[in-house]
């Protein structure tokens, strides 16, 4: 099935999607033991399973007969990314303050 | 994981100049970014440009707390990194008067998203430190 690639905001947005990660954070689950949770076609399962596998916030493993999904770091990540960021943002934009203000103090 | 940056500053200069320079277009141009920005609560401004110095809208913005020298809020929406998809946050400056000049502080958080995702539901806090683990990489 085809799952459009979403970014890490996109995907931790929907209530469904954030649901089964806080499954997956219990333990790893296969996708039928995660699509039991929810009240939706097994397909609708798959393609959020998609959509976090390509947004790197769960791996798949197959064993046996059975896919198993296990939380990943990736993901998780890239919200991190975003508040360093702003973070990096700030500390050069304070920077740029304080020499202008000391500028400012020399006659 | 870390959801609110936080920032502290000594200025030489008097609390009163530092927030000139917080509030006045002109000023604020010179070290963040272009903006219409008025000291008024409830006034929506834009900043223009930001890290890359072009014409796009980097954040769109409304004045949230004004209380002259001491402490300046504002909301603060903006794009994620990778798409277009905005979202809020909130930018707080505080002014401590200091015997040598100003201590400045900045706290920007409440980022929507993240809140959502970390904080919202119940049983939510153990993602929240899965989250942190997983960023960590150590156990809590």
């Amino acid at each position: 099935m085809r799952a459009q690639t979403l970014d890490a905001f996109q995907v931790i947005a929907d209530p469904s999607r954030r649901q089964m990660m806080q499954l997956l954070s219990k333990d790893s689950m296969t996708i039928n033991a995660l699509a039991e949770n929810f009240d939706m076609s097994r397909p609708a399962v798959s393609k959020h399973i998609k959509i976090m596998y390509n947004a790197g916030f769960i791996s798949i493993k197959d064993i046996g007969r059975e896919r198993y999904c296990t939380l990943k770091q990736d993901g998780f990540n890239e919200l991190q990314e975003f508040i360093n960021f702003f973070d990096k943002f700030w500390i050069s934009k304070l920077k740029k303050l304080e020499a202008l203000l000391n500028n400012k103090a020399k006659p | 994981m870390q959801k609110e940056i936080k920032h502290s500053w000594h200025f030489n200069q008097s609390p009163k100049e530092v927030w000139e320079y917080l509030t006045r277009p002109e000023l604020l141009e010179q070290w963040l970014m272009k903006s219409d920005f008025q000291p008024i609560v409830g006034h929506k401004f834009r900043f223009i440009g930001g890290c890359n110095h072009d014409d796009k809208e980097a954040a769109s913005c409304e004045v949230l707390e004004v209380s002259p020298y001491t402490q300046l809020a504002y909301s603060w929406r903006t794009n994620s990194l990778y798409d277009s998809k905005p979202f809020d946050s909130k930018v707080v400056w505080t002014l401590i008067p200091k015997e040598d000049g100003t201590e400045l502080r900045l706290v920007h958080d409440g980022f929507t998203v993240l809140e959502d995702a970390v904080a919202h539901n119940d049983g939510w806090t153990r993602i929240g430190n899965k989250f942190a683990e997983h960023l960590n990489g150590v156990k809590i």
